[in-house]
């Protein structure tokens, strides 16, 4: 058999090596370890070395680009030797990064104004002439006169507690003053008058209410610029982590009250860490735009949601009035104007809405399907000629809630793990450089995919206690626990609380449903439309979730249907993004409203087909493997 | 074939107007697709695309009504092989033969039997449709006496079997028969032409009779173009293999191939090669399942009526409701007035599983299964129907407090939220949440009941 | 030329073969269709439906008066039992190990294996063998039986996705096959079916028991089930293609239209007719809907739906 010379930089180190000779086991005999979390399986892409000359075989991997081919890069785990070969390993920085250019980190789009910008909130600075015995015009006539004349605005609407400080104000600084301006209505709606010129921007705030997060992005509406973003878990988890609990909560005496005050002092604490850190104040917000479901929507105005939860499911409103920062107890101008998002229906609320908006599904001829996955799974599907819109209970789960080891994507979470299929020893990638605290949404999906892959689970979500044990006879990291077998992802010794992090087979159990239920939501619309699913052109996945996770991963456990991973693209959080385009422009606005009337609501229990799909999804990754063509082959090996 | 809502959209004016009553013109033509909805509900749409909608939307079966009023057959418009597809919507009619050539006072027994017969199930009157009275011996005189014992009971529907047109046209004209939209049995090969008449005539349906499919479709053919369209057709089979093979054909020919000269409601006569009662009812029961419309039996008793409706209610149940347990408190093993005391849901998977493992765990014990219309515990909790107020109802109704002497409750861990409510309701008792997933059940029991 | 050109339907899949009962016996092989049941014009049908008589290890406690006369003194012991099953003209027995349930008697493991034993000297049918439904006790009984009948390719049962591990094991290692029940659920079945294989059980050791409903009581939903199982496997899903089990005797007879004698509507007519036509309905629904073995309860519905398996099973000519 011939003999191969391979050399490895940096370092130089050369070995000898057989033919056909895995690149790896040539790098183990140079004394070079690579990381190889998957067990040189050639599913994690980690092992990836440049060849920068000679031959190899098994260079196609689906973690590899074209380009990354043409350039040398192969993974050392499927590669073989076939002649003499120099070797580069890129150093462990560089191989990280070569996780991170994994489908799920395809960069989200950046939020974006897609209109002319046209703010409802506008400022104008007067220098009014003073009064006299000849000009002796009422002080809001004067201010009335100054407004047309100089800022070419008409119609000033103001109210008596402005009007009895007006005279004082205009006199305070001889005459100049700046009049901010709401103009959403049909008139101009004084929002703030003082005396002089304001040196700092106009500030408006578009916020996103989730049912477990809260997100606010702090904008400068003179120029359109984003100039911060702040989040926080929503306070009323406390009164329950999903919108049901919610609403039962609401039902009780004071209920409402006590969610509505909730929602608003999350809000109130958003507002004035990003007003610090901006050196702006509070009453420099002059606006805002609130996306969120129906029922935050109800709750944040604090209208009773009971009917939402109740058959036939009816919101009371799905368009709300515009009302007033100073109604609602928001700690920024009391006379800004509050505007949120419509809603279609109980279950579709306003954060899909300005999702869609954000996505710009509805102007092109591109059939796609435009998922928001949060407590709620929302799904949309169509074109500029059809929008149809469904929405599931997924639960807290992906939001790193409701398990015991779960917790937010921040520093500290678990969010990508990798199962050597040899060893059954995981390899856990942190946010942040601390050690690990729990586990998130994203790195939930992970876990679940790679101990399906590897086998530590069954495709129907049990432990496999046994196998774990022949594997791992000396510290198994499976074993059964208070609520039923368990996997230790961290022990204790390098966990940050000291505990081991486990994942349940009550865990698994909730993820399995959450999937369930987010992929039967998107076949009930494809059956329902009759339109197969392997038309979709293009998967937009919006929600903050939707950020981190991999695409790979997520169709491994069935979560997204495996189409091509160059069908999908990470938008972000599109419902903050859709209230920052609201809040900027009224054409968005009036688009928004637009929309609405277009989309068309599927009752999904209105009938057999959910159940029925949600079944047959409750299970790794489908009852029916041929829906999983990728994964079917990845689990026959 | 039918359209899907997206091709059904296409015809649409897209306005979203709101004139037919949905939100959307997609939502329109989604319940346009599932039969839900009538196109002339939408006023805006052109004639054109009112010309390819209703071409798609015609009925592959034709829906024949013998009878007027009472228990009248209506059958036909069916558009599934199967019954999950979609549903089976016009339940077969259920009919007794009698023959002029038995003695008029048997005859006229007969008649009253299944004129009387009524039987309740699951809150519904259940009844035989009619007779079917058939020409025996031939003679004119018998067979007229015999339609006129049917005047007795108005509300039957009624059968009229003769293979003689001047027969059959005494017996139309008799004041017995007078408005009453009798099936006419049959037009053959030989005398089509004078049934045909006849049917006309009388306004009445006619049932086409000729051995396998290709005579058939050539004598409906013959006789849709004399102007009748309410036909009922009759292969000839009358075995159980030949009858399930005909009117498998029939039925596809009509749904998969659009083939109209078969597109009508079957007749079948299950009684003529049965050689026990039992095969008689075993055949009209593969009848029932298999495509027939009217069924004509040769025996009638309670004993077989009442499994026979039962079957006939069952495979025309609509399969798009969920399956639902009948609320009650269920025995397992031999529960004691000490046993534990759980309660769920009547949605049957949540039932099943939970069933399953108190069966597996070999305890005795109580299982309360309240009416969520068929909702599992989260979903039937999220729409506020397993709530404290349903489950202390289902609690009194079902006389609890007869069959227990102890005062604990165990309900589903999903709903743990429940229990504040629950003590509120039941003040006297003990409420303990159980497992959140049904495999604890047993652990829990044995933790909780040790003896 | 014919006018009508007859609607056959060409399948691509099959359902599976699954061989039952030991070498030098009798022995019965189920499934094999490449058609819906007894459309022959369809395609093949290479084995007709069997008839498995449900025979207990001890005498039944609240059977119906009816049943219990049709047998005699045949249901003291299992093993005269399944012999008169035997010369009654059941195709399999099907035995039900009721008294180790913990409740009704806790019998052991070696009285199990003792009672197939029995069985099998007086008869040379094919067994089910199935435990009382109680995880632990169903381990214990069922790993002995499987132990001494080691090579007689009984049918064990009943695994649920919660004991599948186990008795699956043990089936394979005795040369046995498996019934494998699902809550009335296709997809319930159909992954069961995967966990069972994917632990290496072959396809041709599986029969699917995917829960009867009996004629008022569910059976809609049962024949739906089996209907929707039966076309995913002629449409090539092989997770899908095992033959299908169904027990109308049991879910028959367990209700008061086949029971009640007395205090029940006169519209319901005599007992003696409905209980049985109520057996043999639903037994030959669901038969028509996909079942190969059925399991029965009275020795006169054994016949009758024998009777007529064999009017279905005798091949039509073509219709038209």
């Amino acid at each position: 058999m011939k003999t191969c010379r391979v050399s490895f930089q940096p370092g130089g180190a050369v070995v000898s090596v057989s033919e056909g000779t895995l690149l790896l086991d040539a790098a183990a005999r140079a004394g070079i370890l690579l990381d190889m979390p998957c067990g040189g399986q050639g599913r994690c892409g980690r092992c990836r070395v440049k060849v920068e000359s000679g031959e190899v075989t098994g260079r196609e991997n689906i973690h590899l680009s074209q380009e990354d081919m043409a350039q040398g890069w192969v993974l050392s785990c499927t590669a073989r030797v076939v002649g003499d070969l120099a070797i580069t390993v890129p150093p462990k920085v560089e191989r990280d990064r070569a996780i991170v250019e994994l489908p799920s980190a395809r960069a989200a789009a950046q939020i974006a104004l897609h209109w002319p910008r046209y703010p409802a909130l506008r400022r104008a600075y007067l220098e009014l002439t003073p009064p006299s015995l000849e000009d002796n015009a009422p002080d809001l006539e004067r201010l009335r006169r100054g407004l047309r004349q100089e800022a070419n605005l008409e119609g000033l609407e103001l109210d008596v507690y402005q009007m009895r400080e007006l005279g004082a104000t205009l006199r305070q600084d001889n005459w100049r003053v700046s009049a901010t301006l709401d103009a959403s209505g049909p008139g101009n709606r004084l929002v703030d008058l003082r005396p002089g010129r304001i040196k700092g921007p106009l500030l408006g705030l578009a916020v996103d209410i989730g049912t477990t997060n809260v997100v606010a992005y702090l904008v400068n509406l003179d120029n359109g610029r984003l100039l911060g973003k702040a989040s926080r878990m929503n306070r009323q988890v406390s009164c329950g982590e999903d919108v049901i609990s919610r609403i039962v909560f609401s039902q009780r005496e004071g209920g409402v009250d006590t969610l509505q005050n909730l929602a608003v002092d999350t809000i109130n604490v958003l507002v004035k860490e990003l007003a610090q850190a901006h050196g702006a104040s509070p009453e420099d917000i002059g606006d805002m735009v609130m996306a969120g479901n129906t029922t935050m929507a109800h709750l944040f105005l604090g209208i009773p949601p009971r009917y939402i939860r109740e058959e036939p499911y009816v919101p009371t409103a799905t368009h709300f009035p515009v009302c007033t920062a100073r109604d609602l107890g928001l700690a920024i101008h009391p006379r800004a104007s509050v505007y949120c998002v419509p809603s279609v229906a109980a279950y579709v609320g306003g954060d899909i809405t300005a999702g869609v908006l954000a996505s710009k599904l509805y102007e092109s001829d591109t059939l796609s399907l435009f998922l928001d996955v949060g407590t709620n799974g929302e799904i949309v599907l169509g074109n500029k000629d059809f929008m149809m819109t469904d929405a599931c209970s997924a639960g807290p789960a992906l939001e790193g809630a409701g398990m015991r080891c779960g917790m937010r994507a921040m520093p500290g979470a678990i969010e990508d793990v990798r199962i050597s299929s040899l060893t059954l020893e995981p390899t856990i990638k942190v946010i942040g450089d601390v050690p690990a605290q729990g586990i998130c949404g994203s790195g939930l999906i992970s876990a679940v995919a790679e101990m399906l892959v590897t086998g530590v689970i069954s495709k129907g979500g049990k432990i496999d206690l046994d196998y774990v044990l022949s594997r791992q006879p000396e510290r198994p990291r499976a074993r059964p626990g208070e609520s039923g077998p368990e996997y230790v992802l961290v022990w204790a010794g390098e966990a940050g609380g000291g505990t081991d992090i486990t994942l349940s087979e009550v865990d698994l159990e909730n993820l399995v449903r959450v999937k369930a239920a987010i992929y039967a939501g998107i076949m009930v619309m494809a059956e329902k439309s009759g339109i197969p699913l392997d038309t979709v052109e293009r998967v937009l996945i919006g929600g903050a979730f939707g950020q981190h996770i991999n695409v790979e991963q997520a169709i491994q456990i069935g979560l997204l249907p495996d189409l091509p991973w160059d069908k999908f693209h990470f938008l972000g959080n599109t419902s903050a993004w859709g209230a920052y385009n609201i809040l900027l422009s009224k054409h968005a606005r009036s688009k928004v409203e637009e929309l609405v009337a277009g989309m068309t609501y599927v009752e999904l229990i209105a009938d057999n087909s959910f159940m029925n799909e949600f079944t047959a999804s409750l299970f790794l990754p489908h009852t029916d493997a041929d829906r999983f063509p990728s994964v079917a082959h990845l689990l026959s090996r | 074939m039918a359209l899907t809502a997206i091709e059904i959209y296409k015809y649409l004016p897209k306005t979203n107007c709101k004139d037919c009553g949905f939100p959307t013109c997609l939502a329109f033509a989604m319940k346009l697709a599932q039969k839900g909805a009538e196109l002339s509900a939408c006023k805006h749409v052109s004639e054109e695309a009112k010309s390819a909608l209703e071409a798609a939307s015609r009925p592959p079966i034709r829906l024949v009504t013998i009878g007027k009023d009472g228990r009248k057959v209506e059958v036909g418009n069916e558009v599934a092989m199967f019954r999950h597809e979609k549903t089976f919507y016009h339940q077969p009619g259920l009919l007794l033969r009698v023959k002029d050539s038995a003695a008029p006072d048997k005859v006229a027994q007969e008649m009253a039997a299944v004129a009387s017969y009524k039987v309740e199930r699951v809150g519904m009157q259940l009844s035989w449709n009619g007779l079917a009275i058939q020409n025996d011996g031939g003679d004119k005189a018998a067979f007229l006496a015999a339609v006129k014992l049917a005047q007795a009971h108005p509300e039957l529907a009624l059968v009229l079997m003769s293979d003689d047109p001047d027969t059959m046209a005494a017996a139309l004209g008799d004041p017995a028969v007078a408005g009453r939209l009798p099936l006419i049995y049959a037009a053959t090969e030989a005398n089509w032409q004078k049934m045909a008449a006849l049917a006309k005539q009388h306004k009445c349906p006619l049932a086409v009779r000729a051995g396998g499919l290709d005579a058939l479709a050539t004598l409906t053919e013959q006789v849709a173009a004399a102007g009748i369209e309410d036909i009922v057709v009759d292969p000839g089979a009358r075995d159980f293999g030949d009858s399930l093979n005909a009117l498998t054909q029939i039925r596809r020919l009509a749904l998969k191939k659009s083939f109209r000269p078969l597109g009508y409601p079957v007749i079948t006569f299950p009684g003529e090669k049965a050689s026990s009662q039992e095969e008689e009812v075993l055949l009209a029961t593969q009848h029932i399942a298999r495509y027939a419309g009217v069924i004509v039996l040769d025996h009638f008793s309670p004993a077989m009526a009442y499994p026979l409706l039962t079957e006939r209610l069952n495979i025309y149940t609509d399969p798009q409701k969920p399956l639902q347990m009948q609320a009650g408190v269920y025995p397992f093993g031999k529960p004691d007035p000490a046993s534990p005391l759980l309660v769920t849901t009547n949605f049957s998977l949540t039932y099943f599983s939970v069933s399953s493992e108190i069966e597996s765990s070999g305890f005795p014990t109580w299982l309360m299964v309240v009416d969520t219309e068929g909702q599992s515990v989260l979903t039937s909790w999220a729409s506020g129907k397993f709530d404290a107020e349903k489950i202390s109802k289902a609690a009194k109704n079902f006389k609890v407090e007869e069959k227990i002497g102890h005062r604990s409750l165990v309900i589903p861990g999903a709903v743990a939220v429940l229990r504040g409510e629950l003590e509120g309701e039941f003040p006297e008792w003990k409420i303990m949440v159980g497992p959140r997933e049904a495999v604890g059940i047993g652990p829990f029991l044995k933790q909780n009941w040790a003896r | 030329m014919p006018k009508v050109e007859a609607p056959v339907e060409k399948w691509r899949g099959r359902v599976q073969e699954v061989r039952l009962g030991g070498d030098g016996r009798k022995q019965v092989t189920v499934g094999g269709e490449s058609t819906l049941p007894f459309l022959h014009f369809d395609g093949e049908i290479p084995h007709r439906p069997v008839i498995a008589a449900e025979v207990l290890d001890m005498p039944p406690a609240d059977w119906a008066e009816n049943v219990v006369s049709a047998w005699g003194d045949a249901l003291k012991s299992p093993a005269a039992w399944a012999k008169k099953a035997a010369q009654l003209g059941a195709d399999l027995i099907f035995l039900r190990l009721a008294s180790a349930h913990p409740e009704q008697g806790n019998t052991s493991g070696a009285q199990a294996a003792k009672t197939v034993s029995q069985v099998m000297e007086a008869t040379d049918l094919p067994l089910i063998v199935v435990g009382p439904d109680v995880a632990e006790k169903d381990n214990e009984v069922i790993v002995a039986v499987a132990e001494a009948a080691r090579g007689q390719r009984l049918a064990l049962g009943t695994v649920t996705d919660k004991n599948y591990r186990t008795i699956v094991a043990t089936a394979m290692a005795g040369g046995h096959a498996v019934v494998a029940q699902a809550p009335m659920d296709m997809n319930l079945s159909k992954q069961l079916n995967i966990l069972c294989c994917d632990v290496g059980l072959p396809k041709d050791s599986l029969v699917m028991d995917p829960t009867t409903g009996a004629l008022g009581y569910g059976m809609e939903y049962a024949l739906s089930v089996f209907e929707r199982l039966r076309l995913a496997a002629l449409q090539g899903d092989a997770m899908t293609a095992m033959p299908i089990l169904c027990h109308a005797g049991y879910e028959s007879w367990r209700q008061k239209e086949a029971k009640a004698v007395e205090g029940v509507p006169v519209s319901w007519g005599d007992q003696k007719v409905r209980s049985l036509l109520w057996e043999q309905m639903t037994a030959l629904t669901l038969l028509q809907s996909g079942a190969e073995i059925m399991v029965l309860r009275h020795p006169r519905s054994m016949d009758v739906v024998r009777g007529v398996i064999d009017r279905l099973m005798a091949r039509q000519g073509p219709v038209s």
